[in-house]
């Protein structure tokens, strides 16, 4: 290891200075009641269930799909069989994220791309085959629609086909994402409802599954997406409240659902679990207490059962290298194991070709293997909070919060989150962090194994991405074409019609949604509707 | 050396709007005295249009999918300015880098350093 000149400070990820060793001095007085509170008690920084993983282990969670519906109905398959505890449906981007059918210029002009990030799915039919026997009563399945505008389709065409299927809705259990972080900030597109819109369609959603879907986790704030753009751990958290704050105020304003319920519905969120893994940690547990502070400092909800916040994570992508890829299975297993130690419900190992292509299947059992490994052999998972009580980790715990509440503040006092994403400055704290970060590589200053040092490579393995099927963008057209020529045409045109107007109007888009779905109507129409009447966001940045 | 202020066009092929690297690389070459102009995610004619009408001396591409959905722009820009430079980064992986570079593409994949990238830039518009 380098040696570090004993006048440099040494800090972690979030800019906090780390002493050489703690001691119980170290740990805020503000802190100190809760280092001996037990796990299942509040304020629940050391988890919410005494027994842990011992009752309930982390689901084994990974993001999949390309391709044609049918390929990725094999992935999961494939993922399910050998041993994923629940799965992901993904969208083809270029279609999903925009809400454009294939047959849209932009697409076509891209028309090799499709396929390559998730299945393309333009209308329930494709939704079918996709969904085609997978265990959608008895596992926990990720719809899709991470991306805002497109979330309402996503969904709707998995409850759609669940009914078809003969599915009661009230008892399936799975998750939306409509994820503003991704969206608005991560991840921007070219055509996005604005802001305003994307929070109504959000509220719509979490009304929506309360009447209709309470086992269902509505929407999910996923704070990886900040974090991989370049927030820090403590504004990764700050972000993520803020976030949440936004959901809540817009639920109690509308008046149609309880606080608590809603504070229920959006309750279930992600992390990035990124490479320095005690902090990594620290930042589960300090998102626990903090969501308990949230709630009862600003709602006043006391209800223990709400205060359970349930975290998703994903391996830091950023992390994953290009040079020397097979490194990136002791990044995924050492910044999984931080997550783990931080006590979250569900897991997702980025694939070791992560910096060249989507997983490959090779990429993907390793993602498997890695957490099987991790709850099966190395008995991390037998006592719950395993960290709790270490003078560093509650003292870090304690430092993480205070920060994340002064990021939480910075953005309330400049009209709050969706504020701060109109405006650039969430982008500007991100980009200024990204080119930081990435001096810090540059001069050395920040080692990365087989990048900066340690360049020589002897693997006997090839590694060269994975591109997927080359007919998506094919199949995918004559698809589409064989629903605009089959379905019920009147049917679909009055479905259609019936979304407009509830767009219009302030009323709860899904039922119209749900009709417009079962109808037949296409991915691009409804896109075509929002451009309509919602417009365009006015993104602040330049890509 | 040529004093003469470099303008260089930077574009994403494909429809992903991951912004990190390409705007870490804008800000290394403005730095660097470079004039930046960005058109974010671009149809190949979009890129082509840019290519001519700004007069640029180096394309950026920002490659995020299919290999063939960035050979068809090169080619493109390659046929209506066959003199004009371009250079590469994103997730490309090797067999798909060898072939950007079988049309003269220089490749900067993850992990690249900005003063390599910074560098090329200096070269291929002939300000060193």
């Amino acid at each position: 290891m380098t040696q570090n000149p004993t006048d440099k400070p040494v800090t972690c990820t979030s800019g906090i200075e780390l002493k050489p060793f703690y001691t119980a001095a170290d740990i805020p007085e503000q802190h100190r009641p809760h280092v001996n509170v037990a796990p299942g008690e509040a304020p629940y920084h050391r988890g919410f269930h005494p027994s842990g993983y011992r009752s309930k282990p982390w689901r084994i969670f990974q993001l999949s799909g390309f391709g044609k519906p049918e390929d990725e109905n094999e992935r999961i398959k494939f993922l399910l069989k050998n041993g994923e505890t629940g799965f992901i449906m993904e969208h083809d981007r270029n279609t999903a994220d925009h809400c454009y059918n294939v047959n849209h210029p932009d697409v076509v002009a891209r028309r090799e791309d499709v396929g390559l990030s998730g299945a393309v799915m333009q209308s329930v039919r494709d939704t079918a085959i996709c969904m085609d026997g997978l265990p959608v009563d008895t596992s926990f399945g990720h719809a899709g629609g991470a991306v805002v505008q497109h979330a309402p389709f996503a969904l709707a065409a998995y409850w759609t086909v669940a009914k078809q299927r003969g599915f009661d809705l009230s008892t399936i259990s799975g998750t939306g994402q409509s994820d503003f972080n991704l969206t608005y900030l991560g991840c921007v597109t070219k055509e996005q409802i604005p802001t305003q819109a994307g929070l109504r369609f959000n509220a719509d959603i979490m009304e929506f599954c309360h009447q209709h879907l309470p086992r269902w986790v509505p929407v999910s704030i996923a704070g990886y997406n900040a974090a991989d753009t370049g927030l820090t751990p403590d504004q990764e958290l700050g972000v993520l409240f803020a976030n949440a704050v936004e959901y809540l105020d817009e639920i109690q304003r509308r008046g149609n659902m309880s606080l608590v319920e809603a504070a229920r519905g959006c309750g279930g969120v992600s992390f990035r679990a990124s490479i320095h893994i005690i902090e990594e940690a620290c930042k589960m547990r300090a998102a626990r207490l903090m969501w308990n502070q949230l709630l009862r400092e600003r709602y006043n909800i006391t209800d223990p059962k709400v205060g359970n916040l349930r975290i998703h994570c994903v391996t830091a992508g950023s992390k994953m290298t290009y040079q020397q890829p097979l490194n990136n299975i002791v990044r995924g297993t050492v910044m999984a194991l931080g997550a783990i130690l931080g006590g979250v419900q569900s897991l997702g190992v980025s694939g070791y070709d992560e910096a060249l292509s989507i997983p490959s299947e090779h990429a993907h059992q390793m993602s498997l293997r890695i957490q099987q490994i991790l709850q099966e052999e190395t008995g991390i998972a037998d006592v719950t909070d395993p960290l709790g009580g270490s003078f560093y980790v509650e003292t870090l715990t304690a430092q993480l919060i205070e920060k994340a509440w002064a990021f939480f503040d910075a953005i309330q006092q400049q009209g709050g989150y969706l504020a701060t994403l109109d405006s650039g400055w969430l982008h500007a704290q991100a980009g200024e962090n990204q080119y930081q970060e990435f001096m810090k590589t540059e001069s050395g200053e920040q080692k990365v194994i087989g990048v900066n040092c340690f360049k020589d490579d002897e693997s006997p393995f090839n590694v060269d991405g994975f591109m997927g099927t080359d007919d998506a963008f094919d199949v995918a057209t004559e698809r589409l074409n064989d629903v605009l020529r089959t379905r019920h045409e009147h049917g679909a045109a009055r479905a259609l019609k019936q979304l407009e107007a509830d767009c219009r109007t302030d009323k709860n888009i899904m039922p119209a949604m749900m009709d417009a779905l079962a109808a037949e109507v296409t991915l691009g129409e409804i896109g075509d509707v929002y451009r309509d009447v919602f417009g365009n966001w006015n993104t602040p940045i330049q890509t | 050396m040529d004093n003469a202020q470099k303008r260089i066009l930077m574009a994403k092929t494909g429809l992903d709007g991951h912004w990190r690297g390409p705007t870490i690389v804008a800000r290394a070459l403005r730095d660097a005295g470079f004039e930046v102009i960005m058109i974010g995610m671009a149809k190949t004619d979009d890129i082509v249009r840019s290519a001519i009408d700004e007069d640029v001396d180096l394309v950026g591409l920002n490659v995020g999918g299919h290999i063939d959905v960035a050979i068809r722009a090169i080619e493109n820009v390659q046929k209506a300015r066959p003199d004009l430079p371009i250079f590469a980064g994103g997730t490309i992986p090797p067999y798909a880098a060898k072939q950007l570079e079988a049309l003269g593409v220089e490749v900067y994949p993850p992990g690249s350093q900005l003063t390599d990238i910074v560098d090329a830039a200096e070269r291929l518009t002939g300000r060193t």
